[in-house]
């Protein structure tokens, strides 16, 4: 019965590979629904990104913040040095990693609350130092980012979202090795009991602060992505809403499970296209925030445990 | 009941707005309403505490953040929809009327506002420390086993502190919305995240310490930013900092918190 399952689980792993890489051929070269693909991908990085720290049992307020760092290092090392921009991501990534760690130093005392309203603060505060150092960041208006592929290539967008759809796979992969790995038991046991974990032998300081490097390191990469994607950066992305995102994303799918944040993001981003195309404006947050109550409520693990819920009923 | 509701700004903008409907189709003073829109706000804090708080109650603490953000998006979008996202504004009876000590020039609002919220706040310590439910609410909070054995209906507690909060948020915002304040569906968002910095930095549960971090951080709100303006303008700088308000509130936050991570006032967690 186990390995039945293990099979049809594996299965719905290589179906949806196999779907994202073909479909972009299936619906053909359609911009918008590209669009809509690659920020996709850039979220379920993102929200994986963010599920991997709240395994430590740090759920962060403020991951916009290292959203934007890393589009913001990204795009004016690209600019200024004329670097190839995947090698700038990678280095927005590590600038991310490296403010991850110097917060995860200021949160590794806080508990839930604290923790979350320093995170949501720091998100502020990163926004207000980019738009004061306009010679930078040329405050409020942005600056242009290089494209991830150049424009003067016939099907450019189809381009971005294979190189997009790599990047996130590779993520996904190293994400999963994390979670598998000793780091990924120790930031478990930490979550569901500090003191025990300490008791055990576990170095929490060092943990969190690994698991806030990593978690910001991807972030990073997500957010250099998705500038390079749109051609631009504006301190928007330090937006409250690009914080929440995530977690909605993360919470509905399945908080500390490796598939969880993927299919959270795949259905939400699903739901809330359909809707947009319906031509919802604000009926679209209050569904969002219905089914985010309801699932905290009714489906504490997420669309993910569905399968799970149906199987212990029969 | 060390349960925070993330979304409790969104219940001060709903009683803001319920300050506005009643007061325009009723035309009473104002002033009048704002126990009208207490008691709307109270029973709406008493649904919430019961349909959404109390099943994940134990659940983690993580969980009460996620429900606080669906809250936030529920209630903003549902005031979007039924009153647009104009922004509204009414005008104080007292408008006009100051009161002259000194060289000083004082708008009746102002000193009724203060009036209200020194009623409010030595309301609220009276009966936290005073009276029998007081006492009870406090005892739930530090420890509900405990409260519970001691005869304590510690649910009816739950309710109670809700109801209570979202009376004082409904407060707050029509107190708000009547010195001119416009009241559109995102007001409460910014107010909700300040109160939270401040309770924080005055310490979880303690009510001298809010009152103590309220106006240091309200104070230095304003001042650090001409502070900084100032040193800037000693280097050669002309930069206008005004733009840090809300900044500052975090950095003196953060900067207490690596302090004391319990806040100021705030007692040791276990």
């Amino acid at each position: 019965m186990k390995l039945n399952w293990l099979n049809i689980k594996t299965g719905i792993e290589v179906v949806t590979l196999i779907l994202a890489f073909l479909l972009p051929q299936i619906l053909g070269i359609n911009q918008y629904l590209l669009t809509v693909l690659i920020l996709m991908l850039v979220f379920t990085m993102y929200a994986s990104a963010w599920n991997l720290l709240a395994t430590s049992g740090q759920g962060s307020l403020g991951h916009a913040a290292f959203f934007g760092i890393g589009g913001y290092v990204s795009a004016i090392i690209s600019n200024s040095l004329g670097l190839p921009v995947i090698l700038t991501i990678v280095i927005g990534g590590f600038f991310a990693a490296v403010i991850g760690v110097l917060i995860g130093l200021t949160c590794v005392r806080l508990k839930a609350w604290f923790l979350a309203m320093v995170t949501f603060g720091f998100a502020i505060i990163i926004q207000t130092v980019t738009v004061e150092f306009s010679g930078f960041t040329g405050g409020w208006d942005g600056i242009p980012a290089k494209k991830l592929v150049p424009v003067t290539i016939t099907n450019h967008v189809m381009y971005e979202y294979y190189i997009i759809l790599l990047i996130a796979v590779v993520v996904t992969v190293i994400i999963y090795m994390i979670m598998k790995s000793r780091m990924g038991l120790a930031l478990e046991a930490i979550r569901e009991n500090e003191l025990e974990a300490k008791v055990m032998g576990i170095n929490v300081t060092v943990y969190k602060l690994k698991a806030f490097a990593a978690s910001a390191f991807f972030t990073g990469i997500a957010g250099a992505l998705e500038i390079h994607h749109f051609g631009y950066v504006t301190p928007e992305v330090y937006g409250i809403d690009i914080s929440f995102w995530p977690i909605i994303y993360s919470v509905s799918g399945g908080l500390y499970t490796i598939g969880g944040p993927i299919l959270g993001t795949v259905v939400i981003t699903a739901i809330w296209e359909v809707l947009r195309s319906f031509g919802m404006t604000y009926g679209r947050f209050i569904l969002i925030g219905l089914i985010l109550i309801l699932i905290v409520i009714f489906l504490p693990k997420g669309l993910i445990s569905i399968p799970e819920k149906i199987r212990s009923t029969f | 009941m060390k349960v925070v509701n993330f979304a409790h700004g969104e219940l001060l903008m709903l009683g803001a707005y319920a300050t506005f409907w009643i007061y325009t189709y009723s035309c009473l003073n104002p002033y009048l309403v704002i126990p009208i829109a207490m008691i709307i706000l109270a029973i709406l804090g008493v649904f919430i505490e019961r349909l959404c708080f109390r099943p994940i109650m134990g659940t983690g603490k993580l969980n009460e953040v996620f429900l606080s953000l669906g809250l936030i998006y529920l209630f903003q979008n549902l005031a979007a929809v039924f009153w647009t996202t104009d922004s509204r504004s009414i005008h104080s009876p007292f408008s006009n009327v100051s009161i002259t000590i000194g060289s000083i020039n004082l708008p009746v609002d102002y000193i009724i506002i203060i009036a209200i919220t020194a009623l409010c706040l030595i309301a609220l310590q009276l009966f936290m420390k005073k009276t029998t439910h007081g006492r009870a609410m406090r005892a739930t909070s530090q420890n509900r086993e405990a409260a519970t054995l001691m005869g304590i209906n510690v649910e009816r507690m739950d309710m109670l502190s809700f109801a209570l909060g979202a009376a004082f948020a409904a407060t707050t915002g029509s107190l708000c919305l009547i010195t001119g304040q416009m009241v559109n569906p995102y007001v409460g968002s910014i107010p909700a995240v300040e109160a939270f910095a401040v309770v924080i930095i005055g310490g979880l549960g303690s009510i001298p310490g809010a009152i103590i971090a309220g106006l240091t951080l309200g104070i230095a709100e304003n001042v650090v930013p001409l502070l900084m303006q100032y040193s800037a303008g000693l280097l050669g700088l002309e930069m206008s900092f005004s733009a840090w308000k809300d900044t500052i509130a975090f950095i003196i936050l953060i900067i207490v918190l690596v302090i004391r991570p319990t806040g100021i006032f705030g007692e040791k967690e276990e």
